[in-house]
């Protein structure tokens, strides 16, 4: 009788022992399926936000903003934006360009300070930037020229204001002066980041000017590139290739670059790396240790078989198909485990408000997983491999054991 | 003889304290040279921090302790108003269609950038009243002969637990004040630099403030012009006013 099928006889003889074996790999590979599918989602998440929301895919400032950024210095400005954006614009990668100022703003409403982040948008461009029509839950897209912004669902719920409301807007000028505006709100957006929710007022470019008094400047440009395009070469280009003389006071960083929270996830991505080793070395245990007391449990029938003929390298060959056969079962099952609980929540995702309610961080409410497939096969053949090589040593030492011995053991 | 004998005595042996001033007088001369009927000051500001030095300019009116307008006039601050009104800090934007009252917290924010807080601009309640003074000897500011004193705040409800001021022994205004926290940390400093008359009174007309949980910033005070006692329109500090 072929070897392959001894063992597959063997594995179906002992189902209780066969099923532990089977539960301690599919576990470790169910596990490891469905959290490398929600790290996967949430940097992709991470980057979606950081590049609409933050930095875009490259973001252009005055070299030396980052150094002040704590202190908002809008003096250190992009001017004579308007022709740098043309220029960005020229270039083949380049899909959108969005100019912005950001700055603190206090929020005057019935005698009460409440604490926001103002953006001034060209609001033609931030419509496709952002995808705002889909966020908009009220009202419209405020006009340029005009004293109008969009706030947040949660900045408005803690003022306590609503679409056609106004809003006194307190905040430092560029020249660190003071200056306050008051705005109509003529609508409410509900961003993926709770963050922005609770702090984002977005108003017209040319009114923010005003406000804070930097003529026709802004603080930073974002661009989106086109599908596939890479953010470092264009980048490079970008800064060599421009030809205004103010182009050489900027700098052109990408959305990895000089950003903790993308440069926390990766680190996420090594200790979930150390995780998964730490789960492949504890489930490779028990397959050993499964392993080992199938074997021992065992040397009466090793002797017989030994007895009858079958050589040492016959027996290490049988118990290795065992454990590789048990190793499949359990990895296919892991997998498709894995898979099975990914895939709704790809549609409805993971909701983490409550757990981010407070915290700064990138990253939507909502956060869905996508399986990783390159993750999920390596799962599988490691399992497999481990659950094949866990056997060789057990068995081999079993395979030592003289047939006599063997059949005077209990 | 004997009467002068006993008279010299006697003298010798009284307390000198009996003769000195106490804290309580100095601080009442100063607050009597310093609080006015009414004042109008042109000034401007120069302040400097690690981005570089602005110039802002301004008019201020007062009228006694409590009611104080000032009205910004160089371009960056063009409109912007401060109105006090015993215990009420108001700001005025002319593209804001309400007036801030400043409170809580936002007191503690910079007035233009300065140096100086708004919290800083409230108060109008005399020293004495806020205030436990000590006198604890006397020192040389700026080439001048001070009184040291020490203030200690009576309730905790004051932007500076305690104060040091060298307060002029002839002159009776101050050349540098020290503000501290309650623990005793170094707030604010301000030094004068420059004295003038103006109607019988020597006001400080040239004067250094400091945040020093700033760092690496100073605010010059230069006052190019100032009328004191003079006839105010009584509407002059009112929140219609401010607006209009």
């Amino acid at each position: 009788m072929k070897l392959y099928r001894i063992a597959a006889r063997n594995i179906r003889r002992n189902k209780r022992r066969s099923v532990l074996s089977c539960t301690a790999i599919a576990a470790a590979v169910m596990g490891i399926v469905f959290f490398s599918a929600y790290l996967k989602g949430m940097q992709g998440d991470l980057k979606k936000n950081l590049v609409t929301y933050y930095t875009g895919e490259i973001r252009v400032q005055h070299s030396d903003y980052e150094r002040y950024d704590y202190l908002n210095p809008l003096h250190l400005r992009i001017e004579s934006f308007r022709e740098l954006v043309r220029e960005i614009e020229t270039h083949e990668a380049v899909s959108l360009v969005s100019p912005r100022i950001g700055f603190p703003a206090a929020v005057y409403r019935d005698e009460e300070t409440h604490h926001a982040w103002g953006v001034g948008v060209d609001f033609d461009v931030e419509r496709e930037f952002q995808d705002l029509d889909s966020h908009l839950m009220e009202g419209r897209v405020p006009d340029e020229g005009r004293n109008e912004a969009l706030l947040g669902v949660g900045l408005a719920k803690e003022i306590g204001v609503g679409t056609g409301d106004k809003i006194t807007v307190m905040t430092t000028t560029m020249r660190r002066g003071t200056n306050a505006v008051t705005f109509l709100v003529t609508g409410l957006v509900r961003l993926p980041v709770g963050e922005l929710n609770g702090a984002w007022i977005l108003a017209p470019l040319d009114r923010v000017q005003r406000l804070v008094r930097m003529g026709d400047s802004v603080s930073e440009i974002l661009i989106k590139l086109e599908d596939g395009a890479s953010a470092e070469k264009t980048a490079r280009e970008l800064e060599a290739d421009l030809g205004t003389e103010q182009a050489k006071e900027l700098t052109f960083r990408t959305w990895q670059e000089g950003n903790t929270s993308y440069g926390f996830i990766k680190m996420a991505g090594m200790v979930y790396n150390f995780i998964s080793l730490f789960f492949f070395v504890l489930a490779s245990t028990v397959i050993v240790n499964t392993t080992m007391m199938v074997v021992f449990e065992r040397v009466r029938e090793i002797g017989t078989i030994g007895a009858l003929g079958m050589t040492r390298g016959e027996i290490v060959r049988l118990f290795f198909l065992e454990a590789l056969y048990l190793g499949v079962i359990g990895s296919g099952i892991g997998v498709a485990l894995g898979i099975g609980i990914t895939i709704p929540l790809t549609f409805t995702g993971i909701d983490l408000s409550s757990a981010l309610q407070g915290v700064s961080f990138e990253v939507s409410n909502r956060i869905y997983p996508s399986v990783n497939p390159g993750l999920t096969v390596l799962a599988f053949v490691y399992s497999v491999a481990v659950a094949g090589l866990a056997s060789l040593i057990p068995s081999g030492r079993a395979a030592r054991i003289e047939p006599s011995e063997a059949l005077r053991s209990i | 003889m004997k009467r002068w004998v006993i008279a010299a005595l006697v003298l010798t042996f009284i307390p000198s304290s009996l003769f000195a001033v106490s804290a309580e007088e100095i601080v009442r001369k100063l607050e009597e040279n310093t609080v006015v009927e009414t004042s109008r000051v042109d000034g401007a500001m120069i302040i400097r921090d690690r981005f570089g030095t602005k110039k802002s300019s301004f008019i201020s009116y007062s009228r006694g302790t409590d009611d104080m307008l000032v009205e910004f006039t160089s371009v960056e601050e063009e409109g912007m108003k401060i109105l006090r009104t015993s215990d009420e800090l108001y700001l005025f934007f002319p593209e804001a269609e309400e007036t801030i009252r400043m409170q809580g917290a936002a007191l503690k924010e910079s007035v233009i950038g300065s140096d100086m807080s708004y919290e800083d601009m409230t108060g109008g309640k005399g020293l004495l009243s806020t205030y436990r003074v000590t006198l604890e000897g006397t020192e040389e500011v700026e080439g001048h002969s001070c009184y040291r004193v020490s203030m200690k705040a009576k309730s905790g409800n004051v932007p500076y637990y305690r104060q040091t001021m060298w307060i002029d022994t002839t002159l009776f205004i101050y050349w540098r004040v020290h503000k501290f926290s309650r623990s005793g940390k170094l707030l604010k400093n301000i030094t004068i630099k420059e004295i003038r008359e103006v109607s019988g009174r020597h006001v400080p007309v040239r004067m250094v403030l400091e945040d020093t949980i700033k760092g690496n910033s100073s605010t010059d005070f230069i006052v190019r012009d100032m009328k004191i006692d003079i006839p105010l329109d009584a509407g002059l500090f009112s929140l219609e006013e401010l607006s209009w």
